[in-house]
């Protein structure tokens, strides 16, 4: 019998994350991969249309109330040695952060954002 | 023309007592001067003067011509100015001056003379020449002896003198060129032409005559009659013209039928043409006894009765749609019965069944337009047995107006169209007292093809379906149905041909009602030929008229025209001698080839000879001893006049060529009672003759040669006639053997151009049909185990190589081709063996199918083999200067040594290509799609975002962010991954 404890770290203080969700892939432009870059910039229009930038691409998108909101738990091991061979008994908790009850769904096309025009055609 | 002029002449006196005033000054003029010599020059002179004397009337050239045809045209002032002028002429140049300050009075008549001459236009082209100048030319000039002796100067005062004229004036401008004298011919604008005599002036001086001053280029007609001299002219022509049409119109009316047209049929014997002839005798002169004695009606047709009496019904036939008359109420009509027992031809029994069709035929039901089955009746029979005669007494006898095409007519598709249409559609207004048309069209066997054609679719232009039954549709509804169809055929339409077998009637034949003429009976064209002769006056005994009708085949028109030769070279009786000598002018007529071959190889029906026929036979020079049974049997028929007339025969035939093959083809089957054949070596020999004779004619253009060939059928006739009816076929071996020799030519000249060049030097095509090409099928076939060719022994190996290589030295393989039978076989190809074996020789064993296969195969893959060997002797030094040594390639066998350089190629190319090809830099990823670190790339890009840091900056957010987003359409690319609770745990 497996036993995962789960634990939250207070009733109020949990904060609320949004899922954003992207029909498509992210890429990094160099081979360095994603990890400590920017990704984009989301705005929200006067009408409450989230707008995504990235890169020379905007992407309009609609935010989307989950049903089954999500939860974002985060393990926590007591230790490396232990885990391999004891298990469960050791204790590995999770801890609840963050509730997800909405998400921002990008599933259009994005349109391309033209910068420099060329001056000559 | 003549008598034209003729009357012309008689106007003469006419004129002269109209213009007496002007001829007479004229003639004074004359009288002063003399004559004069004429040339065109000179009139020159004559318009310089007429500057001069602007008012002074003219002579013209129409009026010098039209002299005698003068219409009273009285004009005094005229005559006044004129002779004035001649006066003042005849005092000479002195006289010239006084000209200008005329006394007013006779100013005005000058005026108006001037206006009614109309010379204005030709006046005022001549106002610079010079006024003063009068002297006379000294050129030779226009003759002005217009009169001569007698025409002394007369009274010149203004009174009208009233000369007597004499009848013999003499005229210098002639209507038709004088017979002794030169002469000068004039031709004037309206193209009247006269002739000038041409005198000598005696004077020299030569003076002017007022002819001189005729304004011979005026345009303007000159008025000098009444009434133009065209209109005159034409006023003759009209009388004349009204005067033959009254004649015609009387006999017209003497030769249309009696309106009742059936008691005219009804009356068995002959009418009596007694009073009508009465009344044509004294034009009989310029008539042809075969039209003046042309039959009239039904029963005086000579032709044979049972072909009469089938038109006719045919065109009875016709009576519902045309006249809207029902056919039952025709048929009790006695009209058509009673010829029937008056046949007395012995009819034989074939002839009985034809009969029996054709009343079938005739019997048969109306089409669905309620016109009979066949829309054309088809005459068809020898020249002179009355064809167009019968059509055209039955089409009249029927209530018709007979359309006549024939010969002579525009055969053309178009105008054939336009006449068929006119003719079988409209209907003429004038004179066919409202009777419908029936179109003959003659001697249709000469039309062209595609005339033919035309008359073959309107034939075929289908009605309605829907008629409305009975006999109402009458006239008017008919016409109203034709109208709304457009063209369908509703009238009667009559073929006549000599030559039923012309290729261009084939269509039609099958559609019309085809008629054959049979001969004409010698004792009916006998007893036509005693009537006509009595009525003319003639003694002519029965035998002569029966070795006439014999002479010219029964053929009734030239009967009647040597009948009326002969009266007209005055003789009043005939005798069998006369008969003889003269040549009978047969219509020209082409006799078909099966008639020519017939001619040839069949005799003539022994006929009984006739007393006083002279039948000398003179001795021929051909061979006689090859005769024997011809002449034995038909003893009777003289050989000089059997060659003869198959000479004859043979030279009209035109054909030549035909001609003789068609002996050739022919003259073996026949009957040949020669044991030795002597008949047919003299005949083979007299065909290479023909050859000799053609080659010799047509090579050399020596066409004098061509007198001779038709001698051969001659020859032929003597050497092979029987009695018997020879059974001909068309030659065909000729054309055959042509078709033959250009096939096995073209075979030639492939297999020649795909002749290896070195054995091509020896292969000419003369020694490939003798010596090489029947040997080396023998070679071809070698004998060939049916195993695979991996079991082959060495020796056979080589036996099959040299095999194909002796077929690729010929260039000749097999091919697979689909036989009609639905099988396929290997065939030699070029197929070489159809020009050196004999069709009628039994072949030899081929080879079987599967060692045809088996060579076909081997030779595709040895041409294949050598096409690469070449390709490698051309491209061999590039290879081996090339920089890649090939690493595997040495370990292999010969034939991979071939095409190693090929896949060498082919290696080094797409290694030029793959290099060539730009890699885009993508990032490695993990099978998750995420993107693995390279750390050693790093460092490379690096450099590039900063040369550009401006931009780069600039377009962090934007344009150049490190992050883009690619879009994926339509794909959800959801990942599921398995996961473990140890993994959770």
């Amino acid at each position: 019998m497996v036993q995962i404890v789960i634990s939250s770290a207070g009733a109020g203080g949990l904060a609320e994350w949004v899922l954003m969700e992207l029909q498509g892939e992210i890429e990094a432009r160099y081979s360095t991969g994603l990890a400590g870059n920017l990704l984009g910039d989301l705005h929200y229009t006067t009408e409450g249309i989230p707008v995504l930038i990235v890169g020379h691409h905007i992407l309009y998108g609609k935010i989307i109330h989950l049903e089954k909101p999500f939860a974002v738990l985060v393990k926590h091991t007591p230790g490396e040695r232990d885990s391999d061979e004891l298990g469960c008994e050791t204790g590995t908790q999770y801890q609840v952060t963050a509730l997800i009850k909405n998400k921002i769904l990008f599933k259009t096309r994005p349109k391309p954002i033209i910068t420099s025009v060329p001056k000559k055609v | 023309m003549e008598d034209y002029e003729q009357e012309l002449y008689g106007v003469e006196d006419d004129f002269h007592s109209q213009f007496e005033a002007e001829l007479e000054v004229l003639a004074e003029l004359e009288g002063e001067r003399g004559s004069s010599f004429s040339l065109p020059m000179a009139f020159l002179e004559g318009e310089d003067q007429r500057g001069r004397h602007m008012g002074r009337p003219r002579l013209s050239f129409e009026e010098a011509i039209t002299r005698g045809g003068a219409a009273p045209h009285p004009s005094p002032a005229r005559s006044l100015r004129k002779d004035k002028d001649g006066s003042r002429k005849r005092e000479g140049d002195s006289d010239a001056q006084r000209d200008g300050p005329l006394p007013p009075t006779p100013k005005r008549p000058r005026l108006e003379v001037v206006k009614r001459l109309d010379f204005g236009s030709d006046d005022e082209l001549m106002p610079n020449y010079p006024l003063g100048d009068i002297t006379p030319p000294p050129s030779p000039e226009v003759p002005a002896e217009l009169h001569d002796h007698g025409y002394g100067p007369r009274n010149l005062a203004r009174s009208h003198p009233r000369p007597i004229l004499p009848a013999d004036v003499h005229n210098p401008v002639l209507g038709r060129p004088p017979v002794l004298e030169d002469y000068v011919n004039v031709t004037s604008t309206s193209g009247d032409r006269v002739f000038l005599v041409l005198r000598d002036d005696p004077v020299g001086t030569g003076v002017q005559s007022p002819l001189l001053e005729v304004p011979w280029h005026s345009r303007n007609q000159l008025d000098l009659l009444g009434v133009p001299f065209a209109s005159l002219r034409e006023q003759v022509d009209n009388e004349r013209r009204e005067h033959l049409i009254e004649e015609a119109q009387r006999f017209s009316d003497v030769l249309r039928r009696p309106e009742d047209e059936e008691e005219a049929a009804q009356s068995t014997g002959p009418p009596k043409e007694e009073p009508e002839a009465a009344d044509v005798q004294d034009t009989s002169q310029h008539w042809l006894w075969v039209d003046e004695f042309a039959p009239r009606h039904y029963a005086e047709l000579l032709s044979d009765d049972f072909t009469n009496r089938c038109l006719l019904k045919w065109l009875k036939l016709w009576d519902l749609v045309v006249f809207g008359r029902e056919i039952p109420s025709r048929k009790p009509r006695p009209s058509v019965e009673p010829a029937r027992p008056g046949k007395e031809t012995a009819v034989s029994s074939k002839w009985k069944s034809h009969e029996q069709v054709l009343e079938e035929m005739l019997e048969a039901e109306l089409d669905a337009s309620q016109r009979p089955r066949q829309k054309v009746a088809l005459l068809c029979g020898a020249p002179g047995l009355g064809k167009t005669t019968l059509a055209h007494v039955i089409a009249r006898h029927a209530g018709y107006f007979v359309v006549e095409m024939n010969a002579s007519d525009d055969r053309s598709p178009e105008a054939f169209r336009t006449r068929i249409e006119a003719a079988t559609q409209m209907e003429s207004v004038l004179g066919a007292g409202g009777r419908p048309n029936c179109l003959v069209i003659d001697e249709i066997d000469g039309a062209p093809t595609a005339a033919i054609n035309v008359l073959l679719s309107i034939l075929d232009r289908k009605g309605p379906q829907e008629v409305e039954p009975g006999g109402q549709a009458g006239p008017a509804g008919g016409r109203r149905r034709r109208r709304a169809e457009g063209a369908l055929l509703m009238r009667p339409v009559i073929c006549i041909c000599n030559n039923q077998f012309a290729p261009a009637l084939r269509q039609l034949k099958q559609q019309a009602l085809v008629l054959h003429f049979p001969p004409t009976l010698p004792s009916r064209l006998l007893q036509r030929l005693q009537e006509i002769s009595q009525q003319r006056g003639m003694q002519a005994d029965p035998g002569a008229l029966a070795a006439l009708c014999e002479k010219t085949d029964n053929d009734i028109r030239a009967c009647i025209n040597t009948l009326q030769f002969l009266h007209g070279q005055g003789r009043r009786e005939l005798s069998v001698r006369a008969v003889q000598t003269t040549r009978v002018g047969l219509k020209d007529q082409r006799k078909g080839l099966f008639t020519v071959w017939q001619e040839v190889f069949q005799l003539p029906r022994a006929q009984r000879r006739r007393v006083g026929q002279d039948l000398a036979v003179p001795a021929h020079t051909l061979p006689t001893g090859d005769l024997g049974p011809c002449v034995t049997d038909v003893a009777l028929t003289s050989v000089s006049q059997r060659f003869h007339r198959v000479l004859h025969v043979a030279a009209s035939a035109g054909e030549h060529e035909k001609v003789v093959q068609g002996l050739y083809d022919n003259f073996l089957r026949l009957r040949l009672r020669d044991p030795t054949l002597g008949a047919v070596c003299t005949a083979l020999d007299w065909l290479a003759f023909d050859d000799l004779l053609a080659r010799a004619a047509l090579h050399g253009q020596s066409f004098q040669l061509l007198r001779y060939p038709p001698f051969l059928p001659a020859a032929f006739h003597l050497l092979f006639a029987a009695v018997h009816v020879p059974q001909l076929i068309f030659p065909s071996s000729q054309q055959e053997a042509q078709n033959r020799m250009n096939q096995s030519q073209n075979l030639l000249q492939m297999l020649v151009s795909g002749i290896t060049p070195s054995a091509r030097s020896r292969a000419t095509p003369q020694a490939l049909v003798l010596d090489t090409l029947c040997p080396l099928l023998d070679i071809l076939m070698p004998k060939l185990r049916p195993v695979s060719t991996q079991l082959y022994s060495a020796r056979e190996k080589q036996q099959l190589a040299g095999l194909v290589g002796t077929m690729l030295a010929y260039s000749l393989t097999y091919r697979q081709e689909r036989m009609p039978d639905g099988q396929y076989a290997y065939r030699l190809e070029p197929n070489v063996e159809e020009i050196c074996r004999f069709p009628e020789l039994p072949t030899r064993k081929p080879l079987t199918y599967q060692a045809k296969q088996l060579i076909a195969r081997e030779i595709e893959v040895e041409k294949m083999r050598r096409a690469e060997a070449s390709a490698l002797a051309t491209q061999g030094p590039q290879v081996s200067e090339g920089d890649l040594p090939g690493a595997e390639c040495p370990v292999r066998g010969e034939e991979k040594g071939v095409q190693h350089p090929a896949s060498r190629n082919h290696e080094q190319r797409l290694e030029r290509m793959m290099s060539k090809a730009v890699f885009e830099e993508q990032p490695e990823r993990d099978f998750f799609g995420r993107v693995v670190v390279r750390s050693a790339a790093a460092p490379t890009e690096d450099a590039a975002p900063k040369t550009e840091s401006a931009e780069w900056r600039m377009g962090t957010a934007v344009g150049r962010s490190h992050v883009w987003f690619r879009f994926n359409e339509g794909v959800s690319n959801a990942v599921r991954r398995s996961m473990y609770i140890r993994d959770l745990l």
